[in-house]
Order: structure tokens, then C-alpha cells, then sequence
């Protein structure tokens, strides 16, 4: 069966080009992903972030049937719009009908800047100004805080994805402070994984993405060592010694 | 780390409706597709390979088929096999166009697919490879000789359990279509897109010496096709090695 190592259910809101494209290019031998696609409009507005809770679940029951070892809502802003709490629900109801535990991109960030020791950090987003106050709240809720965010302040999302990855390489570097211990690139769907690692040798601190922190924590609960050495310091961490052996996170403990 | 694939909206994106319970044919899409074209997926509801699981499962298709719409593919695909033969002739190109009118994108499905690449291979005699029971093996043979071919010989392994076919290994394909085969026959078809067979039809055909045409690998042909300009893909048949030399398909019905 293909995903005999691990199979990856992931959800994605429907106009997103990014996430499946960046899943499959970093899967080793041995792990699938099936995705499913979330209902919803293109524009990112309030209405349309809290409508992807309910959409999603339809979306959890397509992908439950080819038994996932890890549920992954691949949505950054349709995880934290609403806060921890919000967020820790939508995990709760996915796994629920998954009967598979659930990362969120949102959780994940929280976790991975969590895991780095992280208090203060710049972030690139291409969200409007709700979206970036609600970003920054969330962190806050984690005990984070936005030294600078850089936009580039884009309601259509499916217009997220013709950013090139030279213009985020740009946006990083103009947004990174002194102060900001790493940089987080958020959106999944931004073309962000292609560059993170040339961010971090030409920083010189940990530089994230969305879709990168989201495969992190899916393969950390999956227990799989994808072996990805072009993508950025974080999935480096999963081959380290022992990273297979440390306790699985407690997986809502970050939402 | 795979080869490198550019998430570039200005390249191709093929849009792929796959049965819920489908393991398979995401993978066998991604591991054959040139680096210029993008997959991306959206499922519908199926638990088992039985005549009424199917016909819930059509109900839901437009909407799914909206949704990859957002994603503004330049193709979209049914990726599965029975669910687009159920009803017999002219069913395929049916469901099809209800995605189309559906979307405004072009479309189309695993068995029309099938239908075409038999044409392109100049072939009309085959024998029939296939995950099903007998009931929805005895509708793919219908299928097939409605369409103007001719079934010389129809194997099935009897299974109606979607998850139960998405478990076996490759070699099971190999084997039935070896079984299957006859002097008479001009080509294999090994059908269902949930039955690993990518990596066996090479194989098969060096084995065989003639064509081998599964379900899948018609159903990335059709859509390379149907995007036009592509290269040909080595390393899984005849059929995907010779779309490089195909002009631009003509617009589907």
C-alpha cells in the first residue's frame, strides 16, 4: 500500500495550489498524502475563515476513509483566526472523525517557535490588516510576540500563490530584525519551502513557513524521519539522534 | 528529496477526482508527472465498488469538481474507473460534461481515458485485467465491446472492498495481466485506479510484447493530452512515452 511508513490526510483550503505540490515534493519512500479540499471563498475575509471550520469536517470525513496516521489542516489563518482555543476545537472535531490526531498550521507555528526557544520573532504574511492583528494576537495568547510583520497585504488568496519565492526571499530579509530571533513566514499558500533554506544561510537564524512547520509536526507524530536536508533547519531536526525517540508531543498542548 | 517541482501558477495544474477511499492514484499521479505540472486533489465519498455506492458517489462529484475549479486546474480528471463505465455507453462522456458544465473547465474521466488510448494505440482486441467482482467486471466488459472493442479474455480478483484493493501489491497486476493474456489479445488492460500498476506495465510489456494500458496510466495520458506540450514520460508504457508526439488535443466535447 502506498503510505506503508505513514499516510498524510491533508486538508487544504480549495483554492490552494501550494500545500499538496510542497507535501508531495518533501515525501520520502513510504508515506503518502491524500488530500481532501475545505469549501470555501478565495478572499480570506472573516466570514469566509470561520465558515472553513465547518466546511473542514466534511472534508476530514473524505480523507477518514483512507485511514491517515496524521491529520493535517493546512490552513494558517483558518487556524489561529479565532484564537487557541478556536484552533484547539478544530483539532478536536478532525480527529474526532478521523479517528487521527490533527495538526494545524496554526498549532504547528505555535510548536515549532515554541520548540525554538522563540519570545520574539518577525513575521512575512500576505494577509490584510484584520487578519495580521488577529495573527499577532494568537501568538501573544502563546506567550510570542511580532517584533515586525511584513505584508504583502493581499485579500485573494489564490493570488497568495504568484508570489514567487524570490519575492518572499526579498520580503524576508527587508522584515528581519535584530531582535527577532526567527522569522516566520505564514500561509500555506505561499511558495515559502523553496526558500527557506537560503533564508537561514543568509540570516543566519531560524527562518520557518506555514506548510514546513505543518510537515514538521505531522511527521513528528507520525514517528517518520522523511530525511529532508533542503528544507530549512526545522525537518533537519526530525533525523537528529533520538528525534524519533523523544515522546510524541502531546499533541493540543501547543493550541 | 523528489525531484523538485515548481508550484508555479503559470504551469499546468491538473485537477483529480478521486474516490474517498482511493490510496493510490494521488501517489502513481505524482511519481509519473513531469516536474511542469501540478496535482491537486479532491475526493469523493466511496466505500465499496458496488453499483449503488457509486451512483451516491456521482452525486456529490459536481460539487468537488468546484471546488478544484477554485484552484483554476486546467483539467479536471474522475480518477476512477468503474464510477465512469456504471452506466454503459456514453455514461463516461455524461459524467464528463456534467463536470464541465459544472465548472467551465475541461474534463474528463478514467474510462473515457481508456477508451481513447485503446484508439491511440490502434488496438480493438484486448483482454481484460481487472480488481473487480464479477458483477462490475462483467459491466467493464460490457463497457469495452458497447465501445467497439473486443474482450478476448476477463479476469477479476473478485474484490469489492475499495481499501482491500489500495493493500495490494503490484505485482498481483502483474501477475493477472500475464494470466490474462492471449495470443489474439492486442493489447492488456489492467483496469481500476485503486490496483497498483505503475510500476508494472514496463515490465508487462517487454514480458508481453504488446501494449499494457491501466487504468491510471491512461488517466495521466489523457490529461498530459488534454494540457498539451508535454514531454513524454519514460518508464510507465508505450502510451505515456508517445505524448510527446502528439499535437494539442482538440477541446473535449
Amino acid at each position: 500500500m502506498y503510505g506503508w511508513r505513514g499516510r498524510i490526510g491533508l486538508l487544504v483550503p480549495s483554492i490552494n495550489t501550494t500545500m499538496e505540490t510542497e507535501f508531495w515534493r518533501i515525501a520520502p519512500e513510504g508515506v503518502s498524502v491524500h488530500t481532501a479540499r475545505i469549501a470555501g471563498g478565495r478572499h480570506g475575509t472573516p466570514e469566509e475563515l470561520r465558515g472553513m471550520e465547518t466546511a473542514s469536517k466534511q472534508a476530514a470525513q473524505e480523507v477518514a476513509m483512507v485511514e491517515p496516521d496524521v491529520v493535517a489542516y493546512g490552513c494558517t489563518s483558518g487556524s489561529f483566526f479565532e484564537g487557541p482555543a478556536w484552533n484547539k476545537k478544530i483539532c478536536e472535531q478532525l480527529s474526532e472523525i478521523t479517528k487521527a490526531p490533527t495538526v494545524t498550521t496554526a498549532g504547528a507555528m505555535a510548536a515549532c517557535l515554541a520548540a525554538g526557544g522563540h519570545k520574539k520573532v518577525d513575521m512575512v504574511t500576505p494577509y490584510v490588516e484584520v487578519t495580521n492583528e488577529r495573527l499577532k494576537r494568537f501568538l501573544k495568547a502563546h506567550g510570542i510576540e511580532v517584533v515586525k510583520l511584513g505584508t504583502f497585504d493581499m485579500l485573494d488568496m489564490f493570488d497568495h500563490a504568484k508570489i514567487q519565492p524570490e519575492a518572499i526571499y526579498r520580503k524576508v530579509k527587508e522584515t528581519a530584525t535584530r531582535t527577532g530571533q526567527a522569522v516566520f513566514v505564514a500561509c500555506t499558500q505561499l511558495r515559502a519551502l523553496e526558500v527557506v533554506d537560503l533564508l537561514e544561510r543568509d540570516l543566519g537564524k531560524p527562518v520557518y513557513s506555514a506548510v514546513q512547520a505543518t510537515a514538521w509536526q505531522a511527521y513528528d507524530v507520525m514517528g517518520v524521519d522523511p530525511k529532508i536536508t533542503d528544507c530549512g533547519s526545522l525537518l533537519r531536526k526530525l533525523s537528529e539522534p533520538g528525534a524519533q525517540k523523544k515522546a510524541v508531543k502531546k499533541l493540543h498542548q501547543s493550541a | 528529496m523528489r525531484t523538485p517541482r515548481s508550484t508555479d501558477p503559470a504551469l499546468a495544474r491538473i485537477g483529480l477526482l478521486v474516490p474517498s477511499s482511493n490510496t493510490t492514484v494521488e501517489a502513481e499521479f505524482y511519481r509519473a508527472l513531469p516536474p511542469s505540472v501540478t496535482l491537486h486533489t479532491a475526493r469523493l465519498y466511496l466505500t465499496e465498488i458496488t453499483p449503488e455506492a457509486i451512483l451516491d458517489m456521482v452525486r456529490d462529484m459536481e460539487q468537488q469538481a468546484r471546488l478544484l475549479a477554485s484552484a483554476d486546474v486546467d483539467v479536471i480528471v474522475l480518477g476512477a474507473t468503474a464510477p465512469s463505465f456504471l452506466k454503459g455507453l456514453g455514461y463516461d462522456r455524461e459524467l464528463a460534461l456534467k463536470i464541465e458544465k459544472a465548472t467551465g473547465k475541461r474534463a474528463t474521466t478514467t474510462s473515457t481515458a481508456l477508451l481513447e488510448a485503446l484508439a491511440r494505440l490502434g488496438v480493438k482486441r484486448v483482454a481484460l485485467a481487472s480488481a473487480y467482482d464479477d458483477k462490475v467486471a462483467a459491466i467493464a466488459r460490457s463497457f469495452l465491446e458497447a465501445n467497439g472493442f473486443t474482450v478476448v479474455a476477463a479476469q477479476g480478483l473478485g474484490l469489492v472492498d475499495n481499501l482491500a484493493v489500495g493493500r495490494l501489491s503490484s505485482d498481483t497486476a502483474c501477475e493477472l495481466g500475464r494470466k490474462v493474456d492471449r495470443p489474439d489479445a492486442e493489447a492488456i488492460v489492467l483496469a481500476c485506479t485503486n490496483w497498483k500498476t505503475m510500476d508494472v506495465i514496463e515490465r508487462l510489456e517487454r514480458e508481453l510484447g504488446k501494449p499494457v494500458v491501466s487504468t491510471t496510466q491512461a488517466s495521466i495520458w489523457a490529461a498530459l493530452r488534454i494540457i498539451g506540450s508535454v514531454p513524454g514520460v519514460p518508464g510507465h508504457g508505450r502510451l505515456l512515452r508517445v505524448i510527446a508526439e502528439e499535437g494539442r488535443a482538440k477541446q473535449p466535447a
